[in-house]
């Protein structure tokens, strides 16, 4: 095993002017789902009961996908502007949690889901405005792509593998330009649109 | 991150190629694990607050006098980077590096961050200030001291107002790189101490030692109107610089024609070019020219060493193209007839027809009682008398480190133990801090709300606004506004009880004159706010005007050299460290300096003639010695500098200060010569006389310059034109 | 091919301009400098150290040259035998010249350094394995090496100078090589703000670091592919063009020399060793020496 990985780290350096050499000995990209170790977070969120018993658009609450590079976590004013209305639930435990915070002014720590490596560029506002706004597809379609289907899960947890290959996967493919066009375009594939 | 990834780093670790594979390892800048960076949102969200998009706040940079305005972007509540405020008259968007430092001055590891008494104890505030009211109980008016370095603004009426209070006249100011012998001249032949300069409107300037494009007065200001200049925006043509001064400076480097006039012949050579310029057929009255007919050129050229020629071709230009603009800065100036050296230059511009064209009137802003104390070293002499005498026993001191920037000379560190109780108040421990018996720690530049007024204004007059760039990173710092105003609470509680922090005290005050500040029809909210989003004030201006009318200048003859100290000592001040207070900032130690490229250290500049005399290479430590004192730093075999002279550069050699600053290079100050200006008894920094010696030892001189040491080893890498009366204004 | 046949037919085999049958469609970003308003200040400098997560290293490890300033200040001096340097001296702000067929690219052996579709030449961190040979192979050595890892160095970013790290660009490991960027993430975003509105970033819209910072607006910097743009006004008026070695107003003209330039035309631009072929996107303008005093 040694001895290959010495000779085939030569080969690249040998090779590394010739494209052809790496498109053939790509690995398989490795597209199915892949779900991330369960995370514990401050207070239990469930998903499911936001985004698919109320029907909550996931921008009404992540609202910073459509207008940065980051979704954000919704401030807890936010939360509040429901919940403090919302009488039938406000004596069970997660929601005192949630007013303890709100009646305190403390921010929530949540631990961090979707993490990218630093030397990686995401920007969701580019991906909300190619699939949401001009193929006209459904949020929560779209939001899924990266993000799994949300509305069947309690607490968030990855599940994608969201390694570069599979990055490439989805920019590799040919997506319509709008909802009714017949061109079709790929993602960026320069090293620099995504890595800084 | 993913744990079936092909994982390339670990590929590489079996190679043993593994410190490549660092980046996963959890080094605390690239963690990729799920659950275990924490991501905290906002309580309640300003609209305007997105994360991962930053937001730009205006205020002013504090890094020195100029009063540069700033804006700073914030993202997620940090600040991370200043720019130059475009708003600004004085920088037009553009700031230098030593403002771009000004966040390192904010994140400084070493900032002190609670009150502490001179053991290191800590203290809460309300002790701190206890301390201070007990102190002062008993203690007269002529008994207390107030050190500060420039002041200007709110801060300085506030700190008048407690000083009243405390019957007390002893404010010094004190700047130890001031242009103060220039005010005084400015003042006696313009009437006005800081008179507005239209570099961009000159055919040709000759400065006199001003190192405007460094460390002078204004520098982004100036350098602005120096690309003007050069690019024949406003003086039809490209314009041509002349700098004549013994010591290259970042100017000096940048000029058409560099010329190493023999230390202290400024005024000389002025007078020498106004008697060449009458003979020329320039006018010139004709008591003013019979006060320079002693002035010919073959003496002027023996007394300066500028060759006769070149004075013959300066006038010939100097009469060819008008106007022109001639400046007397810090290399004219440190002599005991620094004052005259001034004067004579002053007369020069006079008798080339410039004040009024490219000496104008300034702009100043019509509030003197918030105009800018213009101090120098006068105050730090007087300051030193007062405690030599034992007349103080509350001494306070703010921006100002006198501990260390004194001249040895003054016995400052023993007399400053006279006084029974010494406060300073400070963002790290200086020094002067150091020696003090209780320090208060003052928050950063990006955390303090304050007001600044320019010295030197440039276009609308304005009063810069200070203001917050982000939350105090330590909880117990306090602005130096917040200090004062609960010192002089303490002695009139009634007349400041309406305020209770600074903030509403500047507010208040600021809002009050709105009527005069444009914000006539607005209500206050609306007023406040619009002020703090531009960072600035417009004033208008107040009237001022400049008298024409030049009287003759008579200057001392020549002093005999001392045969035993046959070198003069020519201190720098370099343009990012000025007068050390800046030498605890890491971008500005590792950013070389201009000329010599060194880092990270001090040096002496010695003409190669004078180096192979005394037998000295580069690297060589060698020990400068004057009557007052010596240092010992690595020599430099520097083109640029007059073979009687050496230079050291002012701002390192600290024995405190922090991590990055503590026993780099070595202290200049402590060694100059009881030297003063004999008009207005600034120290004359240029009056050292020192001899150098080898120790023996050799060390290799960091710095950026490579083993070409400034050839281009015959390629064309900077490029270079030799043209005569081009005009650039037409380029794109 | 031999060594004999490569050697001969030298110009034939080496690179002609890389794009020249592919242009840049929108974006080809180049920059002119102006040495007669550069004063070699440093601030451009310091900025790029606040903008780009720059570690000051110390004495210790500048004296090693391993400092990692991506922009650096060059000082000359006149070669011309004289005692005084009564010309002053020459400063050459000096960075990575985002070369179009630029030497470093072709000698990475695992593809880290490549060029963008908007002519920069780009440094992918993550991919870097710190072979060194780009460096070995760049004619300006503006390629710094991170020999050690800088956010562990006590000198770099002792707490809390770590809050000042820009988010928007990574914090390099030890043992990768990196460069100046052209400020990649400010034309990230300017090019992300042009798209929402459906436009091309316009000139002006985005300045690098160290152009903002300049006190005397030495540094232009823009699209060469927008003819309305300052700096390719400024390369149209010095005849410099992007694609060729030698430029037409240089025939007959020994300028590749150092030394005072008496130029006939009168036009400052020039490229450094542009005779190498790597066609950078940096023009300098030569500084103006007047004699006349």
């Amino acid at each position: 095993m040694r001895h290959f990985l010495r000779l085939s780290i030569l080969l690249i350096g040998l090779f590394s002017g010739s494209s052809s050499f790496a498109a053939d000995t790509l690995p398989p990209v490795n597209t199915a789902d892949d779900l991330g170790p369960q995370v514990d977070q401050p207070i239990e969120f469930p998903h499911n009961r936001h985004a698919k018993d109320m029907g909550i658009n996931c921008m009404y609450c992540h609202t910073y996908a459509r207008r940065a590079p980051v979704a954000g976590i919704p401030p807890l004013q936010k939360c509040m502007g429901c919940h403090n209305g919302i009488e039938s639930v406000k004596d069970k435990p997660r929601i005192k949690e949630l007013f303890k915070h709100w009646d305190e002014k403390k921010p929530i720590a949540w631990k961090k889901v979707h993490d990218l490596p630093d030397y990686v560029r995401f920007n969701h506002e580019r991906h909300v405005k190619r699939f949401i706004v001009q193929q006209d597809k459904p949020v929560q379609e779209v939001c899924g792509y990266c993000h799994g289907d949300v509305k069947e899960g309690t607490v968030a947890r990855r599940q994608k593998p969201l390694s570069m290959g599979w990055c490439v996967s989805c920019h590799e493919k040919a997506h319509p330009t709008d909802k009714t066009a017949q061109a079709t375009a790929q993602g960026p594939n320069d090293c620099w649109q995504c890595h800084k | 991150m993913i744990e079936n990834e092909f994982n390339r780093r670990d590929f590489l670790k079996v190679l043993g190629w593994g410190g490549a594979a660092v980046a996963v390892s959890g080094c605390g800048f690239t963690s990729v694990q799920d659950g275990v960076e924490n991501v905290v949102s906002y309580v309640e969200a300003n609209e305007y607050m997105i994360p991962g998009i930053g937001v730009y706040f205006n205020s002013t940079c504090a890094q020195c006098d100029a009063a540069c305005g700033i804006t700073g972007k914030v993202r997620e509540g940090r600040v991370l980077k200043l720019e130059g405020n475009a708003a600004s008259s004085i920088n037009r968007g553009r700031l230098c590096g030593l403002g771009q430092a000004g966040v390192q001055a904010h994140y400084n590891p070493d900032r002190v961050t609670e009150p502490r008494t001179g053991k290191g104890e800590k203290l809460d505030w309300e002790k701190a200030l206890g301390q201070v009211k007990e102190k002062l109980t008993g203690v007269s008016g002529d008994e207390i001291a107030f050190l500060t370095g420039n002041l200007s603004g709110h801060l300085k009426v506030l700190l008048g107002n407690y000083m009243d209070a405390l019957g007390s006249k002893n404010h010094f100011v004190y700047d130890a790189v001031a242009p103060a012998v220039m005010r005084a001249s400015n003042k006696k032949a313009y009437g006005n101490e800081m008179p507005a300069l239209r570099l961009d409107k000159a055919k040709v300037i000759v400065s006199f030692g001003a190192d405007f494009l460094g460390s002078w007065v204004s520098p982004v200001n100036f350098s602005q109107q120096y690309a003007q200049f050069r690019k024949g925006v406003n003086n039809g043509g490209r314009g041509v610089l002349v700098q004549i001064e013994p010591k290259m400076t970042l100017t000096g480097a940048n000029a058409d024609r560099w010329i190493p006039a023999n230390p202290g012949t400024e005024g000389v050579l002025a007078l020498g070019l106004i008697n060449a310029l009458g003979a020329a057929g320039v006018s010139i009255p004709s008591d003013i020219a019979a006060s320079v007919s002693a002035y010919g050129v073959e003496r002027v050229s023996k007394d300066t060493g500028v060759s006769a020629e070149q004075i013959q071709k300066l006038a010939a230009v100097l009469k060819e193209r008008s106007p022109s603009l001639v400046i007397a800065g810090g290399g004219a100036e440190g002599y005991a007839h620094g004052s005259q050296n001034a004067a004579a230059v002053a007369l020069l511009n006079q008798v080339l027809g410039n004040v009024g064209k490219t000496v104008e009137a300034p702009s100043v802003v019509p509030f003197p009682q918030l105009a800018p104390t213009a101090g120098g070293t006068a105050g730090l002499k007087a300051f030193n008398d007062g405690l030599a005498a034992g007349k103080f026993k509350v001494v306070f001191t703010l921006g100002a480190n006198p501990v260390y920037s004194a001249p040895a000379f003054m016995k400052l560190a023993d007399n400053l133990k006279k006084a029974a109780f010494k406060v300073a108040l400070a963002d790290a421990i200086d020094e002067t801090a150091a020696q003090a018996d209780l320090v208060l720690p003052l928050d950063s530049a990006m955390e303090s709300w304050g007001t600044v007024v320019a010295e030197y204004q440039a276009g609308d007059a304005h009063i810069g606004i200070q203001q917050p760039l982000m939350e105090r990173l330590y909880d117990n710092t306090r602005s130096a506004g917040d200090i004062l105003l609960s010192l002089v609470k303490q002695q009139k509680a009634d007349d400041y009880k309406a305020f209770e922090d600074y903030y509403a005290y500047l507010r208040g005050a600021v809002v009050q004159a709105k009527g005069s500040l444009g914000g006539a029809g607005m209500d206050d909210d609306e007023f406040w706010s619009t002020v703090l989003s531009s960072g600035m004030v417009k004033t208008g201006n107040a009237s001022s005007s400049l008298r024409t009318s030049a009287s003759a200048v008579t200057l001392p003859a020549a002093a005999v050299a001392d045969a035993a100290f046959p070198l003069r000592l020519l201190p720098y001040v370099q343009p990012s460290m000025r007068d050390g207070r800046h030498a605890n900032l890491p971008w500005l130690q590792e950013s070389p300096d201009p000329l010599t490229t060194i880092v990270w250290d001090s040096w002496v500049e010695m003409h190669p003639k004078t180096a192979a005399k005394l037998g000295i290479v580069e690297g060589d430590i060698v020990e400068v010695t004057s009557k007052s004192g010596s240092i010992k730093a690595q020599a430099y075999i520097f083109p640029g500098i007059h073979p009687d002279a050496v230079s050291v550069p002012f701002g390192n050699g600290h024995t405190e200060l922090g991590r990055y600053a503590k026993g780099v290079g070595a202290n200049v100050f402590q060694m100059l010569d009881p030297v003063f200006d004999q008009e207005t008894g600034e120290l004359a920094i240029n009056e050292t006389h020192v001899k150098v010696s080898k120790t023996g030892k050799r060390v290799i001189v960091v710095k950026e310059e490579g083993a070409a040491g400034g050839s281009q080893a015959g390629k064309k890498i900077a490029g270079r034109l030799a043209s005569n009366n081009v005009d650039l204004s037409k380029e794109v | 091919m031999s060594v004999s046949n490569l050697l001969q037919n030298w110009s034939a085999v080496r690179h002609t301009h890389p794009v020249g049958d592919a242009p840049h469609a929108e974006y080809k970003w180049a920059m002119a400098i102006d040495l007669d308003a550069c004063t070699g200040c440093n601030a451009c400098s310091v900025a790029c150290y606040a903008e780009n997560n720059l570690p000051a290293v110390g004495k210790d490890k500048f004296e090693h040259g391993q400092q990692m300033h991506w922009m650096r200040i060059e000082r000359y001096w006149d070669e011309d035998g004289r005692d005084m340097p009564d010309q002053g001296a020459q400063f050459l702000p000096m960075m990575c010249q985002h070369c179009e067929a630029a030497p470093c690219e072709t000698v990475c052996p695992v593809g880290a350094t490549n060029h963008t579709a908007d002519g920069l030449n780009s440094q992918v961190y993550n991919r870097c394995v710190g072979s060194r040979y780009c460096s070995a192979n760049c004619p300006f050595k503006v390629r710094y090496f991170n020999w050690y890892s800088y956010p562990d160095q006590e000198i770099s970013w002792p707490s809390p100078m770590e809050q000042q790290l820009n988010p928007d660009v990574t914090v390099r490991t030890k043992g990768v090589m990196e460069k100046c960027t052209f400020c990649v993430q400010r034309l990230t975003v300017a090019k992300h703000n042009a798209r929402n509105e459906g436009r091309l970033v316009q000139d002006g819209e985005v300045q690098t670091a160290c152009q903002q910072a300049c006190p005397t607006s030495a540094i232009s910097f823009g699209n060469l592919v927008d003819p309305a743009s300052k700096v390719a006004k400024q390369w149209k008026a010095q005849q410099v063009e992007l694609a060729v070695d030698k430029q037409a107003k240089d025939e007959g003209d020994d300028s590749h020399e150092v030394g005072e330039h008496h130029s006939t035309t009168k036009l400052r631009g020039y490229r450094i060793f542009e005779e190498l072929r790597a066609y950078p996107s940096v023009m300098y303008l030569e500084r103006v020496r007047e004699s006349a005093v």
